[in-house]
């Protein structure tokens, strides 16, 4: 079954343009100029439950717009999404018992209440019953190793601390699918590791489907089997990691490169390259207007 | 009372709770806040005395009924900012995109945003408004009417702070359009209705809601009138549903954004 199924998905942005200077800020004043970006364009596609996904892209390249489609942030302009059989633009809120996000630079657990209290929190709004979220909690205490600072405030723990509590908060309600939006940015090599094995956990254990956007090539490569590449608001790529990896790998034989130059973040960076020429970057999308 | 109402309602409190333990973290500034707001808000008494000394009457009413005003005011204000003190900087929350986490809940939107945060100095507001109607017209009835009529004002403000920030869905400027709305709400709320007439007084009770939220429950609270304290529970009502109305219609044209940010 799959989890996630998206058809023809397409997202546009209008986003004001101003000439330079304070005479470009007059006449924008009274000539406003919209540039219409299309963040999102037909994309299609589907991931099955219990599988690992990594949608990665260039910045500007559609796939915060896309998360934020799928999770009921944003409504698309054309096209259908449905995940678990939920049609986030019609269900958004029975659609939010069934996942998890977390967003690498969005904070969502309040800084000056301790992680139990969080907790707490999260339980409430997943109306989870008071003797439950006890149990919850002590059980992801135990699984993530937050003992030592489940009663400091959030504040005052180290951002790899903070990492595992915004993950462990979005697990809570035992979520179905969870999307992560850079997981693991700004960490330390040791920590992103214990991150990762984390998701890894949670998606052998659980069977919890992960769709992951990262611009670590580590987060990639150690948890996920298929990789879709965006650009441009198009997939550029869809396909497994191992077919993709030694597709390049013949294909650098032929070129007489040794296969050791051939990593999963060269050929990644060669995509961008070449991707990069056909689809410069795009603004982040500002607030229509 | 249906399990969905109830866990909202739950969400709410909880929130409410824990701004207020936010605010708390830092004793003395919480307890100077709202020591100072009272006595911000009793220098303006002064002034009524010294107006009143001149002139037996203001505007129809006497010290003892612009007391109402003034404590009526003080107290629904002080309600909305320690419930629901986010609506009031909801265009800044839509302009730069911080919706996100509060769409992935599964509550209402709305509800939790508004009660997202909490003005600390607020609860210096309705404890003032308490105090004035304790110390200059006290009866049971009318601290009764007072206590009600301080939340449909805080709610009738609350929504009409919605219904002007969800303008910020379509209009980055309405951002200042829609705040000068709602602090002449505010403003006018303190002076009694009989110093205004014409187009003033068309305004005031037409235009910004603050015939509804404050001079119809004064007037009920010097003269019980049941069918005036029923029009202000249904423009209550009706104004939250305009406002929720409103402001999940313009959700839909809401665009995020990738700024960095924390819950703090």
């Amino acid at each position: 079954m799959n989890a996630i199924e998206a058809r023809d998905l397409s997202k546009t942005f209008r986003v004001k343009q101003k000439e330079k200077g304070m005479a470009g800020s007059l006449k924008a004043v009274f000539r406003p100029k919209l540039q219409e970006i299309r963040a999102v364009d037909q994309i299609s596609f589907s991931v099955e439950e219990g599988e690992m996904l990594a949608f990665i892209g260039p910045n500007g390249a559609g796939k915060s717009t896309t998360i934020k489609m799928l999770t009921g942030i944003l409504f698309p302009d054309e096209g259908q999404v449905e995940v678990l059989g939920i049609d986030p633009v019609k269900n958004r809120r029975k659609l939010a018992y069934e996942i998890g996000t977390v967003f690498g630079q969005k904070e969502q657990l309040w800084t000056h209440l301790t992680p139990y209290d969080n907790f707490r929190f999260f339980g409430a709004i997943y109306d989870i019953p008071n003797s439950d979220i006890e149990t919850r909690i002590r059980e992801l205490a135990d699984t993530f190793d937050l003992g030592s600072f489940l009663n400091t405030p959030v504040r005052n723990l180290s951002l790899g601390q903070r990492i595992r509590c915004e993950i462990t908060a979005s697990l809570i309600h035992k979520p179905r699918v969870l999307f992560l939006d850079e997981p693991t940015i700004g960490l330390d090599p040791v920590v992103k590791e214990s991150i990762r094995e984390l998701i890894m956990r949670m998606n052998t254990e659980l069977h919890t489907t992960v769709f992951l956007t990262s611009h670590d090539v580590g987060d990639i490569e150690k948890l996920c089997r298929r990789i879709i590449i965006v650009n441009g608001g198009r997939i550029v790529l869809d396909d497994s990691m191992e077919h993709l990896k030694s597709h390049y790998l013949h294909r650098k034989h032929k070129e007489n490169a040794q296969p050791s130059e051939v990593t999963l973040e060269s050929i990644i960076t060669e995509i961008y390259k070449a991707q990069s020429l056909q689809h410069p970057e795009a603004p982040e999308p500002g607030m229509e207007v | 009372m249906s399990t969905v109402v109830k866990n909202q309602l739950r969400v709410c409190l909880l929130s409410v709770k824990y701004n207020i333990m936010r605010a708390m973290v830092n004793r003395v500034a919480f307890l100077m806040n709202i020591l100072f707001m009272i006595l911000n808000n009793a220098s303006f008494i002064i002034q009524w005395l010294i107006l009143l000394g001149l002139k037996p009457e203001i505007g129809g009413y006497t010290l003892r009924e612009i007391m109402l005003f003034w404590g009526l005011a003080a107290s629904s204000y002080g309600l909305a900012n320690i419930f629901f003190a986010r609506a009031f900087s909801l265009p800044n929350l839509i302009i730069s995109g911080k919706l996100d986490s509060f769409l992935v809940q599964p509550k209402s939107v709305l509800l939790s945003v508004i009660t997202s945060a909490t003005a600390s100095s607020a609860i210096g507001d309705f404890l003032y408004g308490l105090a004035i109607i304790c110390a200059f017209c006290f009866s049971v009835q009318r601290l009764l009417l007072f206590l009600l009529f301080a939340v449909t004002g805080a709610v009738i403000i609350t929504a009409f702070a919605v219904l002007m920030g969800s303008l910020s869905f379509w209009f980055v400027k309405a951002e200042v359009f829609g705040s000068n709305m709602v602090n002449s709400t505010i403003n006018f709320s303190t002076y009694p209705d009989g110093i205004f007439d014409g187009a003033a007084r068309f305004l005031l009770y037409q235009v910004i809601p603050v015939g509804m939220a404050i001079y119809r429950p004064v007037h009920v609270m010097i003269s019980f009138d049941l069918t005036e304290l029923l029009m202000v529970l249904g423009y209550a009502v009706l104004l939250s549903a305009a406002a929720a109305f409103l402001f999940y219609r313009g959700l839909r044209r809401y665009s995020s954004s990738n700024l960095m940010e924390a819950r703090i």
